[in-house]
């Protein structure tokens, strides 16, 4: 069944097929399991991770490559089990971005793995501890 | 509060298969070994609180605010002369 979901960042068609289970909470947010990924020209290079369930967060949110090229996408063992990550599967990484007047940060620290394959998402935390919470976006 | 004395290389078990050893005693720290099945997350409580903080912020984005940002952000990814 197809359904339109209302947003604060427009209304968006998504299907069954289009939502990613938590198998851990977004910390903070205990009660929302269900998300879903919006894409759209206006997000572009960001997306928007929104919450179905309540209160229905919505995250804007980066590839953390596209903030730190050297950034290093490795999971424990633990996490890979959770999302049921397999050798080929490959990962989608996000960066919650925060916005604080005329700043931004990626949080690099906790990004969110998600398994396209299963669709089953994580908040992990870096092995890299020089990874920030707060790391500035470049702006003009 | 549970409060429980443990010497060093002594344990405690929460639950079903999660186990926290005391490895160490310093003067200003204890160090710790946690084992625990792979669905159980251990994090140290700042790291938590800070991420749990980050998380409420970044939740309660603005549609104005974040385009503003996202302009912002392609006017800064643009090569140099374009």
């Amino acid at each position: 069944m197809d359904a339109s979901i209302d947003t604060r960042f427009g209304t968006f068609a998504v299907t069954p097929s289009d939502i990613v289970e938590m198998v851990q909470p977004i910390a903070g947010f205990e009660t929302c399991r269900r998300y879903v990924l919006l894409a759209a020209p206006v997000f572009e290079p960001f997306s928007c991770l929104q919450g179905l369930d309540e209160p229905r967060p919505s995250f804007l949110a980066v590839p953390p490559q596209l903030i730190a090229p050297q950034y290093a996408t490795a999971l424990d063992p633990s996490a890979r089990t959770q999302i049921d990550q397999r050798d080929d599967d490959a990962l989608l990484w996000l960066a919650l971005v925060r916005i604080d007047e005329d700043r931004a940060f990626a949080n690099l620290r906790a990004p969110v793995v998600i398994n396209p394959r299963r669709m089953l998402g994580l908040q992990v935390l870096s092995a890299d501890e020089r990874d920030a919470i707060d790391h500035p976006l470049p702006l003009d | 509060m549970l409060v429980i004395t443990r010497k060093r290389g002594e344990a405690i078990v929460v639950g079903d298969g999660v186990e926290i050893r005391v490895l160490r005693v310093g003067r200003d720290g204890v160090r710790l070994g946690i084992t625990a099945p792979a669905h159980v997350t251990v994090h140290r409580q700042e790291v938590y609180e800070a991420v749990r903080a980050a998380n409420a912020s970044a939740a309660g984005t603005s549609p104005d605010s974040a385009a503003r940002i996202i302009a912002r952000f392609r006017r800064a990814s643009e090569p140099a002369g374009q």
